[in-house]
């Protein structure tokens, strides 16, 4: 049975239909990610599964209960990191753990140990008796995700959990959820970073929205919209209207992104690129990024 | 965190079955209760200030100061205790009326309920911790001041436990009054309204400083409706030892008065928080 099961999800805000009939099943160990744009539906469908939203309409299971039905023993065995953090500024970094586990119904006891286990984890014990507004942007979110995982959750969901954050937390951050994955825990994360979805997640979901337009893991949803090959043409002494008028002529699918020129094959194969003169051309393996390009070429707008 | 694969099976289902069992969690309540505690004990410097400085420089400036103009109230003796019961009363509704106003408006904002509802709590569990909260502050409060108007005299210490069990009431009423304006307040300035129309009106016209009836006749009928003129007439009936059935039908508003707002304050903040 899938550990987080979504039918037909549906979630309104007035007459905006923020999620409009989505469905995904993620299995027991597995790492979804919802990739999308801003407004594209991914932090109303956490919200519902998290239960700090209602849902208008389908159906949307944890560990086979009902979110709405079953919303408490659902949270029981759910870890959540929310955009905001949700961090307690008026408690010690300590404190926002140990009163979270207390929260969860560990005793008092545990839930000083479980702290210190958390804090050891995500290497915050240093910090532990400090304000939480002295933490750096980092560390609140990691120190996020370790109230989250305070309970040792089945299953932990995460809106973003590297946005706003530097190169070197990021990977921290990373390196982190796949200790997590290795301990068997469900992740749903949305992003709308590609490189972190490719890196994280053995499934997507391309969502926009509030539809999921394609579904897959990230070689397959590469391979089926963007090919195996593409290339970056970065005009040097060439005008960008030569380069744009033999691009078209060639029938090539491509996508002006900043100053580079970025090419697709057709029907998965490597693009034949027409004779450019006063070009860099840099061929390269098609990534996700290119996915999303290409399913913006059909409607994913901004 | 290694220990996160062999511990779970043992955890999450004795979890997932005291959260299925009961409509109201009592871990939820006595959790954030504990985190307001802890938080008001981080800054217990600050805190000794609103529990006893203030209220003890109001008291003594009333009781002492105006009381020396005003002599005596008929049937209360001295002015300072007539007034030193209000004071009581009053000073507790500021207490919980601030920690659910105000404190509670930062909560929403700062997504600290957000994050607590994602553990398995509900909000009619955070609107009991709160009042939980604003009765602790009361009382508190209750202590502070009325042990400083009992070592002057002005209070029989018999009554303290009397005021306390007012205090109960005062957190309730003035909690729940609290949580409607964090709910509905959109923004800071919204909420200070809950000072301007609530706190201080009620405070002065409440019979705190002076006996209702020698108010004028149309205000007479208002001000026994506000919320916190049964609670000072119940505080200074158990001060001055004397009871009627005005302080029976006291107890009973303040009784409907919170059964009315823990129910209404439960709707407007899920409103407000679930979206």
């Amino acid at each position: 049975m899938a550990e987080i099961e979504a039918h037909d999800l549906v979630k309104c805000f007035g007459s905006l239909r923020a999620v409009d009939g989505v469905s995904f099943a993620v299995a027991a160990g597995e790492t979804y990610g919802l990739l999308g744009p801003n407004g594209a539906g991914k932090t109303s469908t956490m919200r519902m599964l998290a239960g700090l939203s209602p849902v208008t309409s389908g159906s949307l299971r944890v560990a086979g209960l009902d979110v709405t039905r079953h919303g408490r023993a659902v949270r029981a065995c759910l870890g959540v990191v929310t955009q905001s953090d949700g961090l307690d500024d008026e408690l010690t970094v300590r404190q926002n753990l140990e009163v979270f586990a207390y929260l969860l119904g560990l005793s008092r006891r545990q839930s000083r140990q479980r702290a210190g286990e958390v804090l050891e984890f995500f290497g915050l014990t240093s910090r532990a008796a400090d304000d939480v507004a002295d933490l750096s942007g980092g560390m609140r979110r990691r120190l996020a995700i370790a109230r989250a995982l305070v309970g040792q959750p089945r299953v932990v969901v995460l809106d973003e959990p590297s946005t706003g954050l530097d190169p070197e937390s990021r990977i921290r951050v990373w390196e982190e959820l796949a200790i997590l994955k290795q301990a068997g825990v469900t992740l749903l994360m949305s992003t709308h970073y590609m490189d972190e979805a490719e890196i994280l997640c053995d499934r997507l979901a391309i969502m926009h929205s509030g539809r999921i337009l394609d579904e897959g893991t990230p070689p397959e949803l590469v391979k089926r919209h963007a090919g195996s090959a593409a290339a970056d043409i970065r005009p040097l002494h060439a005008s960008r209207d030569d380069v744009r008028r033999a691009l078209t002529a060639s029938g090539q699918p491509f996508r002006e992104v900043g100053a580079l020129f970025r090419v697709t094959g057709r029907y998965g194969r490597p693009p034949e690129l027409p004779a450019l003169e006063g070009c860099q051309v840099n061929h390269r393996a098609a990534n996700l990024e290119d996915v999303f390009l290409s399913l913006a070429g059909r409607g994913l707008g901004e | 965190m290694t220990a996160q694969a062999s511990e779970r099976p043992q955890l999450a289902p004795a979890r997932a079955a005291a959260a299925a069992a009961g409509v109201l969690r009592w871990r939820s309540v006595s959790a954030i209760w504990w985190r307001h505690v802890l938080a008001l004990a981080r800054v217990w410097k600050v805190a000794i200030t609103w529990f006893a400085v203030e209220p003890v420089i109001v008291l003594m400036a009333v009781a002492l100061g105006i009381g020396q103009l005003v002599g005596e109230v008929e049937g209360h003796g001295s002015y300072a205790v007539f007034v030193a019961p209000g004071i009581v009363v009053g000073t507790a509704m500021f207490h919980a009326l601030f920690e659910c106003s105000w404190s509670a408006f930062q909560r929403i904002q700062q997504s600290i309920y957000e994050t607590i509802l994602t553990a398995p709590v509900t909000v009619a569990e955070i609107v009991l911790a709160e009042l939980a909260f604003a009765i602790t502050r009361a009382l508190i409060s209750t202590l502070a001041v009325g042990g400083f108007a009992a070592m002057f005299g002005w209070i029989p210490w018999l009554a303290l436990p009397a005021l306390l069990l007012v205090a109960v009431g005062v957190g309730l009423v003035f909690g729940g009054i609290g949580l409607l304006f964090a709910a509905l307040s959109p923004t800071v300035h919204a909420l200070s309204l809950v000072f301007t129309l609530v706190a201080t009106p009620l405070f002065f016209f409440s019979g705190a400083f002076f006996p209702i009836d020698v108010l004028p006749d149309w205000i007479e009928p208002v001000a026994w409706v506000a919320p916190l003129t049964p609670l000072v007439h119940l505080g200074r009936g158990f001060v001055v030892g004397v009871f009627d059935t005005s302080h029976a039908l006291s107890a009973a508003y303040v009784v409907v008065l919170a059964g009315v707002l823990f129910p209404l304050a439960v709707t407007l903040l899920r409103r407000r928080l679930l979206k």
